[in-house]
């Protein structure tokens, strides 16, 4: 161990002992994977009393704004971030309205995140999230403990919707975080204002196990109270002879297909929540059927849909989700395209995102000379449990439809499913062969960009 | 600055009576209203001339964000110049478009282009930058006493600015360096990962 190595009184400086067993239990089980890392909640004792605060804000506050009209925080929050933000004050003077704020995006950020790190934020305590996105392009995110810390208050927010509380505490599990990759960043932790409940990150690749079924074992004796992954992830939950009862599973980092949803619902009796999260700006919005899209889940972010003129698009049409404001103190937001696209709408209790989708959208074309788009293939392979899929259109004008390795026993339905669009095009199937993030949708025509 | 030019207190006050149009958003490569070239050859025009196709190209639409201040300040300085005292002082075309480009851009490289309308200080440095590059100095003043007014009221700006750059560039470094040093994933949980 080197001497400027974290100890555990750095990771967990409010540990007691009733968490330390927790992490031990964690750890030690007979069943217990390989613990490839460490981390840990890293929170002093008034960051947790904060965290309580701004949980409880977060709960109760509602999300006001209506689509194109920024809420009242706005003006303050543009004033702030052109003082205290390099990137901002070499743009010039504040703009007066605010839809001439140029907008920023993720090549913004990569070039120099040190440009969008308020001055007033002490680098005492800074860490980064590293992320690649779906372009591959590396990105390192300014955060903090605290901000890491707030994602539990939208989740919870985000579970309340669905009926959820959370109540597990001291001496049990609160979540487990579950990978299914080659390589996956693994540990165990507490969540110190759960009154240290456990938080535990897995790899359910076999390679991690020192058998297969130990991933049963030790998720029958974890017990957790909730399953966070991504569809990859909970594609191999599913498969797994589980016997427990999660509260919900929360899916994050890609779209969760209806079919898929409908499969997890069933095997799991419990909600299934698709959060729209990214690692700019956090949990973003829940998706809810029943309110037509993803619904906001933080008071202080305002979304806009833009187009390329960086003007927000008509009501109900489709543009770029672009997000202002926002809980990283760290990296205060202004009108930060994301890179996805949706269409706003305004729902009962708080703005919607209809048709997300990430990335610009695509259009291929039929065998007939017609044309369809990424969403059009998205929902026509809606019902089919795929974990994930993607679609090329080669120059010649045939496509490829990829799947999962372990999924292509689905190839005949979803290409039964589209062949309505195709209208006599050329499919085949292939496996999806990079393991890790890849652009869903793409083409080699010059006319594909919708 | 051998020539004596009009009182100086004629031009801040015009300064701080600047239409608000003169402080919108200038038209860039995405965004803004203001074409600026438009408003260049407009001044130009003013004072009897044309701006040609090379000169206004500095100022025309296809400016990326980076340009925004400076575009900014060339609006308040073309408010400046279409004074009446500027417009019959027979003012050679090149040396107008000079200070729109050149000058401007001098100034507008660290400071917000509205302080050079909103703040007295910046107001005194535009106005005494735009008479001297034009080889004027206000009226009642000496040489000396304009010169040293203009080093002043700019020397103290530079230094701000020169610090601030210096301790710009240490900050940038310094979170640099943290963000380096502490991958999250060493040192931070979230309830779930994207």
């Amino acid at each position: 161990m080197n001497a400027s190595d974290p100890t555990d009184k750095d990771r967990y400086p409010t540990l007691t002992d009733a968490g330390r067993r927790m992490l031990r239990h964690m750890i030690e089980h007979p069943a217990a994977p390989t613990f490839r890392n460490k981390s840990g909640n890293r929170l002093t004792a008034p960051e947790v009393e904060a965290l309580r605060d701004f949980e409880s804000e977060t709960l109760t506050a509602a999300v006001s704004w209506r689509p194109c009209e920024p809420p009242h925080w706005v003006p303050e929050f543009m004033q702030q971030v052109f003082a205290d933000v390099p990137h901002y004050r070499t743009l010039g003077s504040l703009p007066r309205r605010f839809e001439d704020v140029p907008t920023v995006d993720r090549g913004d950020l990569a070039a120099d995140i040190a440009r969008f790190v308020p001055d007033s934020v002490s680098t005492e305590r800074l860490i980064n999230f590293r992320t690649t996105g779906t372009t591959g392009q590396p990105l390192l995110v300014a955060s903090h403990p605290v901000v890491a810390a707030r994602y539990l208050a939208f989740h919870k927010r985000a579970l309340r919707r669905f009926g959820v509380t959370l109540s597990h505490g001291r001496g049990q599990v609160g979540v487990v975080l579950l990978g299914h990759q080659r390589k996956c960043f693994t540990y165990v932790s507490v969540t110190p204002s759960m009154d240290e409940s456990g938080l535990a990150k897995i790899n359910l690749h076999p390679d991690d196990w020192r058998a297969p079924e130990d991933r049963v074992r030790y998720l029958e004796a974890l017990a957790p109270e909730v399953l966070a992954g991504d569809p990859i992830s909970f594609a191999e939950l599913a498969r797994l002879p589980l016997t427990i009862s999660p509260k919900a599973l929360i899916s994050v980092s890609m779209s969760l297909s209806p079919g898929l949803r409908r499969l997890l619902v069933e095997r799991f009796a419990c909600p299934v929540l698709d959060v729209y999260s990214m690692n700019e700006v956090g949990p973003v919005g829940v998706f809810d059927a029943a309110a037509g899209g993803h619904v906001m889940l933080q008071p202080r972010l305002y979304v806009e849909v833009i187009g390329n003129d960086d003007r927000p698009v008509a009501a109900g049409q489709r543009g770029e989700i672009t997000v202002t404001g926002g809980f990283n103190f760290c990296l205060p937001l202004l009108r930060y395209r994301t890179g996805d696209h949706g269409v706003l709408v305004q729902g009962t209790d708080a703005p919607v995102i209809a048709a997300l989708s990430g990335r610009a959208p695509v259009r291929f074309r039929g065998g007939d000379g017609r044309w369809f788009n990424n969403i059009d293939a998205s929902h026509a392979l809606a019902s089919i449990p795929l974990s994930r899929f993607g679609l090329h259109q080669e120059v010649d004008g045939s496509l490829v439809l990829r799947l999962a390795p372990q999924e292509l026993r689905w190839s005949d339905s979803a290409s039964a499913a589209l062949q309505s669009l195709i209208a006599g095009a050329v499919l085949r199937v292939d496996a999806i062969e990079q393991p890790d993030k890849f652009v869903q949708y793409t083409s080699d025509l010059d006319t594909a960009l919708a | 600055m051998n020539r004596a030019g009009p009182a100086i207190e004629t031009l801040l006050r015009r300064l701080v009576d600047i239409p608000p149009d003169f402080l919108d958003e200038p038209r860039l490569e995405v965004g803004g209203r203001v074409h600026v070239a438009a408003l260049v050859n407009d001044l130009a025009y003013r004072h009897g001339k044309r701006a040609n196709a090379v000169a206004l190209s500095r100022f025309d639409a296809a400016q990326p964000q980076a340009e925004r201040n400076r575009l900014a300040l060339a609006m308040i300085a073309v408010w400046l110049l279409a004074d009446d005292w500027f417009v019959g002082a027979q003012l050679a075309h090149e040396d107008v478009l000079r200070v729109l480009d050149a000058g401007v851009a001098e100034m507008a490289a660290a400071t917000p282009a509205h302080k050079f309308a909103s703040d007295p200080d910046r107001r005194e440095e535009l106005v005494r930058s735009v008479l001297a590059r034009l080889g004027f100095r206000p009226a009642q003043e000496t040489v000396e006493q304009a010169t040293d007014r203009l080093s002043a009221v700019s020397s103290t700006e530079r230094r701000r600015l020169l610090d601030a750059s210096r301790s710009a560039q240490e900050r940038a470094r310094a979170v640099r360096e943290a963000l380096v040093r502490k991958a999250a994933e060493e040192s931070a949980d979230k309830f779930t990962r994207e």
